[in-house]
């Protein structure tokens, strides 16, 4: 059973599909991933990669008119969320598991005062009174570093800076010590130095509540310097995982080394005349998720792809010390310069 | 791995864009009678000038008026105060009609391209458009023009036909870039250019409008919050706060030694893809980005910064240059002064 094995969520083939008028498109293609307790899962990819539908689908929140959860299993705390009753996964979300995502304004609810947003969702979950709910409330603001916390309590999202709305929401999924916290992008829409707050809280925040995170993020920064283990997506399907010092120091998949080359770092130095390497492309586009890939969804793009790369998907492959990587010429990348 | 100069080259001749005092205010109404009540200040005096072939990057936050210098000097909004001189003319004062000839020389390159496209047109007739308006060719030699161009960005020509909606993030970036190379800019203020693209395209196009900086000689006002997009491709950099610039120097020096305690809080919030630097993680500043219609008195980031004295509080420190090309504003950074970490007020 996963609670022995120390996994709080437990995630096998993962298969998440949305019809639209250019076809069925396959937005998360058999993911796998396990989350420990208490521990930082870092869920990385560009747009449409299907990090995002991923966490949607974790809290059951694709929209029934338009997709489904086609195939996989989801457990929490052993037990399985896809067939889980909607009655149940409401008093699941925002309690045991709850979610912050990018743009804190849209989540918010504008006519309410925060302190009664948070408020609201301690008493649906805990049973308190109002006023106990308050006090929580108030204590939550003060947990995550909003000054005069009671004044805020009455104050409404637009009185509130873009860092202090993320604030508040990280105050209030927080509100019901959830066992599970996803943060979609939750610094994308804030300034450098805000972000490093907004990290830096997170961080303390689960050293002191042993919440487990997962952090979903298009930025390798932000996942070098908060998580633990990073999945890396691609076009549906998961393509590498590790440890996240192996991750930087041995990318294996051809992907994520090309991310790595692609994004223009502040950590390397020019050489004496100033002179920086070339930013190296990915050349292509990312496929069209509507047609089924038969073969690795990179290989038109990689470098070391093969006539069966094309043909033949690559299973994940463990290369040692909780290392996965699909890829067919692994060993070929391996031995090539990073 | 292919090499390219973006070195810190010297200025060899008079800037192809100059900034002057550059004030833009703008009024904040109230009352009953909607009186003006107030002003935000998001620009208070900035000067720079930008060489041909120089990129100078201007870094900021949310709210520091980077993208305000950027509309004023294409004059898309009306300075309250300042010269602007393009290529030897001041065109801070002209009105529409009399700018009109000048606006060839200043184009610019959005952050979302698709929302300054029109849907109805093919893309060959929107990156056409600007040659016909200015009378730089028409009919077929605008086509020819333009399929050279659309060549030259790295689109296949034929895509000439296609609509905006047809293509790809990164491909109407250099839709973008061709539309405002069109009519041989001298000076292109990119606002933000790459922000909205994934990593993997965003190296495409740094690497494209480097290129065509070095064939072109086109002077860039790169406007950005990325600091590490900020330094791969300017040759100086200068830092704003509120309406001011803070720091401007060379990027190497900016990198290497950051003289003004913003600036040196923007690189320690700065992630790297680097777990090891994790430990590393220098003080981070507390506090917000004070709002532009009522800035603290004295130096803007007085109330945020470790180092701030008494003296912060009440006077703001001019922009000087206190060491050669390295201009600072913060009275615990004078002329000549010892360059190395402040000490902590109490």
């Amino acid at each position: 059973m996963s609670v022995a094995s120390g996994n709080i969520l437990e995630v096998r083939d993962l298969q998440t599909q949305f019809n639209t008028l250019d076809g069925v498109v396959r937005a998360v293609d058999g993911v796998s991933f396990d989350l420990a307790r208490g521990e930082t899962l870092g869920i990385v990819g560009e747009s449409g990669c299907g990090k995002s539908v991923t966490a949607l689908s974790i809290l059951r929140l694709i929209p029934p008119e338009t997709g489904r959860i086609a195939a996989g299993s989801i457990k929490f705390e052993g037990e399985e969320l896809t067939t889980l009753g909607e009655e149940a996964m409401k008093r699941l979300r925002g309690h045991r598991i709850s979610m912050i995502f990018q743009e804190p304004m849209t989540s918010l609810n504008p006519v309410l005062t925060v302190g009664t947003q948070i408020a609201e969702n301690v008493v649906r979950h805990m049973g308190v009174p109002w006023r106990a709910a308050r006090e929580r409330a108030c204590e939550m603001l003060d947990l995550v570093r909003i000054a005069d916390a009671r004044r805020r309590l009455d104050e409404y999202p637009h009185q509130l800076s873009g860092g202090m709305r993320q604030r508040v929401m990280i105050a209030m999924a927080l509100s019901c010590d959830p066992q599970v916290l996803i943060a979609d992008e939750p610094t994308t829409a804030l300034d450098v130095t805000i972000q490093a707050q907004i990290l830096q809280l997170m961080l303390e925040l689960k050293e002191k509540t042993g919440t487990a995170i997962v952090l979903i993020t298009h930025d390798l920064g932000v996942v070098a310097e908060t998580t633990e283990r990073v999945v890396v997506m691609y076009a549906g399907r998961k393509v590498e995982e590790a440890p996240v010092e192996a991750l930087f120091a041995e990318p294996l998949h051809p992907y994520t080394r090309g991310l790595m080359r692609a994004i223009p770092r502040l950590d390397i130095e020019a050489d004496a005349a100033g002179t920086r390497p070339r930013l190296q492309e990915i050349p292509g586009l990312v496929p069209r998720l509507t047609q089924p890939i038969p073969g690795c969804a990179f290989a038109p793009r990689c470098g070391f792809a093969t006539e069966r790369c094309a043909v033949e998907s690559p299973p994940l492959v463990d290369v040692g010390a909780g290392h996965t990587v699909a890829c067919w010429e692994v060993d070929r990348v391996r031995a090539s310069a990073i | 791995m292919s090499e390219q100069s973006t070195t810190e080259r010297p200025v060899p001749e008079a800037p192809v864009l100059q900034v002057d005092g550059l004030v833009k205010h703008f009024p904040i109404h109230g009352g009953l009678l909607q009186r003006q009540t107030g002003a935000v200040k998001a620009v208070d005096g900035v000067s720079f000038s930008i060489a041909r072939g120089e990129t100078l990057g201007l870094v900021g936050e949310s709210g520091c008026g980077k993208s305000t210098i950027g509309k004023t000097v294409l004059k898309l909004i009306e300075p309250t105060a300042g010269r602007i001189v393009l290529a030897g003319q001041d065109i801070s004062a002209l009105k529409p009609g009399a700018m009109w000839p000048h606006r060839r020389r200043i184009q610019t390159i959005f952050q979302d391209p698709y929302s300054s496209m029109n849907p109805r047109l093919p893309a060959g007739t929107i990156v056409g458009e600007p040659l016909e308006n200015f009378g730089l060719s028409r009919g077929r030699e605008t086509d020819d023009r333009v399929a050279k161009l659309f060549e030259r960005v790295g689109l296949r020509p034929d895509a000439m036909r296609k609509y905006a909606h047809e293509f790809s993030g990164g491909q109407r970036q250099r839709l973008g870039i061709a539309k405002a190379l069109s009519v041989n800019p001298d000076v292109i203020v990119a606002d933000e250019p790459v922000s909205a693209l994934d990593v993997s395209v965003q190296a495409q196009v740094l690497n494209l409008l480097i290129d065509l900086q070095e064939e072109f000689r086109l002077a860039y006002l790169f406007i950005s919050h990325d600091l590490a997009v900020m330094r791969h491709i300017s040759h100086r950099i200068a830092v704003m706060y509120l309406g001011r610039i803070v720091e401007l120097t060379t990027k190497r020096t900016l990198f290497t030694q950051p003289l003004h305690p913003y600036t040196e809080a923007l690189l320690s919030a700065a992630t790297a893809p680097d777990p090891r630097r994790r430990q590393k993680r220098k003080h981070i500043v507390q506090g917000d980005v004070p709002s532009p219609a009522n800035p603290p008195p004295g130096c803007h980031f007085h109330t945020r910064c470790p180092y701030a004295i008494a003296d912060c509080k009440v006077i703001a420190p001019p922009l000087i240059e206190v060491a050669e090309g390295h201009h600072v504003a913060c009275l615990r950074r004078p002329v000549g002064g010892d360059p190395g970490p402040l000490s902590v007020s109490s």
